[in-house]
């Protein structure tokens, strides 16, 4: 018995973060990059970004996206061209968390004084790098705000202080910099990971959304 | 690509007998979460309720629906990330049982025009791990609105439970002691939540106490041990998925295999692992995008099978994860879906 899985459950829309695509930027990077050294830019599902929307963006400008650099095309850091992909979770609640209190497994992170935390959709199973926990933020409403504790398979916990969360209250965990989001090379230099794994990981775990 | 994970559904049963024994009389609840932790969700649930599992654990109400199409009506599956009215709603819909650990979802269930019937809640209180889960100051305010939601017959009181932090065997102890507070103020509200539970894999196998009525089991089931913790074979349990690569090519810089860091193997990992090969173990040298080379060994030839993780490897997923100070549950849910999954079963 052979199967090639789907890459997600249909319809995850509750609580499954969300891989937002530009395809402004797609194009935009398509007309800067240069040919491909090595790695094929269709690979592994397009290194997360869907090998048939890409595919099919290129061949609607003419080109072959089989033959660009990949890095450039999809804007990971160091290519100097625009991310093509932003992961967003959601604030499912918020919570008091008070002086003292553990957040998530092994407890290691502890309130240092009273706050508040936010439980926000997305985890490692959907490509938040499990080492992020208490090493990067998020923004929400353009303000940053650090994850605290460990990164769960599916939810992180984010410390809001004083800031008001509304319930659903969108959550950049990276994105485009030029836009105030934070960077994929955040999380490049947080994991020592490469930007290509990340991507390929969050691409083909969250629910994918193209926007213009 | 000619890259697989190959899971032994055999050895998957194995493990569910296994789990089985070892949390009796409590009942295992398999957690098949994001695709059975990226198992296949279809062929590991059939399997499980072939096996005689009755309780899925999904998380989330879209994979919960996907079980329930699986199983039919006869298994209970629990979900407990619900994001608002609208997926409750669908939740009550699928005939799922609801993990609510947020008072705003007793609102959105208060709410609801039409239900499509009487929602079975399981009532979450935080003992400490500030995700989901209601505060226990806030415990009794939710336990009267329970208590109208049930007088209205818009929902039943099914269960009570939480997640455990796992810090240490006190910390663990601590969270127990308000989980059981928890319901006996459940209990003095006149509510009667007929299952309790509290644990998964690490303390449903070593601590009888926290079994009570289910025992939420993922990575156990799957043959994952805990990264620092006892052995497979200490717990009984076997991997049951593979990863294995095929040789693309050899040269002078070594044997190259089609698998890389964008299917899931962590970067991070190069030059800290060995593989098998007919002359012995060889170290993984580099983990490129869409290749790793592996040092080299003579006779390699191109479309020469290399087992990298996994069961019948020298590593499992734990012991890589070891290596890179993560847990085996992520190298697992690394493994890209654009591998294609084959199933074993004799």
């Amino acid at each position: 018995m052979t199967s090639t899985l789907p890459a997600r459950a249909p319809g995850a829309g509750g609580v499954a973060p969300v891989a937002l695509l530009s395809a402004e930027a797609l194009r935009a990077n398509a007309a800067h990059a240069s040919a491909a050294s090595g790695s094929n830019a269709l690979a592994a599902d397009a290194w997360g970004h869907g090998a048939e929307w890409v595919a099919s963006v290129i061949a609607e400008m003419g080109g072959d996206a089989a033959t660009l650099d990949p890095a450039a095309l999809y804007g990971l850091p160091g290519a100097h061209t625009r991310p093509v992909m932003s992961l967003r979770g959601r604030a499912l609640g918020t919570k008091p968390l008070l002086r003292g209190e553990g957040v998530s497994y092994g407890y290691t992170h502890r309130a240092p004084h009273d706050t508040t935390v936010a439980l926000v959709t997305g985890g490692y199973a959907q490509g938040v790098v499990r080492s992020l926990g208490n090493r990067a933020t998020v923004s929400i409403d353009g303000r940053r705000h650090r994850i605290v504790g460990r990164v769960a398979m599916d939810v992180s916990v984010v410390d809001v202080g004083e800031a008001p969360i509304a319930r659903g209250a969108e959550v950049v965990f990276f994105g485009d910099p030029a836009l105030g989001h934070p960077s994929l090379e955040e999380w490049t230099d947080a994991t020592g990971l490469m930007a290509a794994e990340i991507v390929a990981a969050v691409g083909s775990r969250a629910e994918r959304s193209v926007i213009a | 690509m000619t890259t697989t994970y190959r899971v032994d559904l055999d050895a998957f049963s194995r493990n569910l007998h296994r789990v089985r024994a070892a949390i009796a009389p409590a009942a295992h609840m398999l957690v098949v979460k994001d695709d059975a932790y990226a198992h296949g969700l279809e062929p590991l649930v059939s399997r499980a309720f072939d096996e005689g599992v009755r309780w899925f654990g999904a998380f989330d109400v879209a994979t919960g629906a996907a079980v329930r199409a699986v199983v039919g009506p006869e298994a209970r599956i629990f979900v407990w990330l619900i994001g608002g009215a609208e997926d409750l709603a669908a939740g009550v819909a699928a005939d799922l049982d609801l993990g609510i650990g947020d008072e705003a979802l007793l609102d959105d269930l208060a709410g609801l025009s039409e239900p499509a019937g009487v929602a079975r809640i399981h009532l979450k209180i935080d003992t400490g791990l500030h995700r989901n889960g209601i505060r226990p100051e806030r415990w009794d305010e939710a336990l009267a609105r329970t208590a109208e939601l049930v007088a209205q017959g818009r929902g039943v009181l099914e269960g009570i439970w939480s997640h455990i932090s796992e810090a240490s065997d006190a910390d663990d102890d601590d969270a127990r002691a308000v989980f059981l507070a928890g319901r006996d103020a459940a209990r003095a509200a006149g509510l009667a939540p007929r299952f309790s539970h509290l644990a998964a894999s690490a303390a449903g196998f070593a601590r009888g106490e926290f079994r009570e009525d289910l025992v939420r089991v993922g990575a156990f089931s799957y043959g994952i041990r805990p990264a620092g913790g006892p052995g497979e074979d200490d717990l009984g349990i076997e991997p049951i998925a593979t990863l294995v690569a095929t040789v693309t090519a050899v040269d002078a810089a070594g044997v190259h295999l089609d698998l890389g860091s964008l299917h899931g193997l962590p970067s991070t990992l190069a030059g800290r692992f060995d593989v098998d090969t007919p002359a012995g173990p060889r170290r993984v040298e580099a983990i490129a995008p869409a290749s790793l080379s592996v040092a080299p060994w003579p006779e390699a030839a191109p479309g020469d099978e290399v087992v990298v993780f996994g069961r019948g490897a020298r590593n499992s997923a734990t012991d890589l994860a070891e290596l890179i100070d993560t847990i085996g549950e992520e190298i697992a849910l690394r493994v890209s879906p654009t591998v294609p999954r084959r199933y074993l079963s004799a």
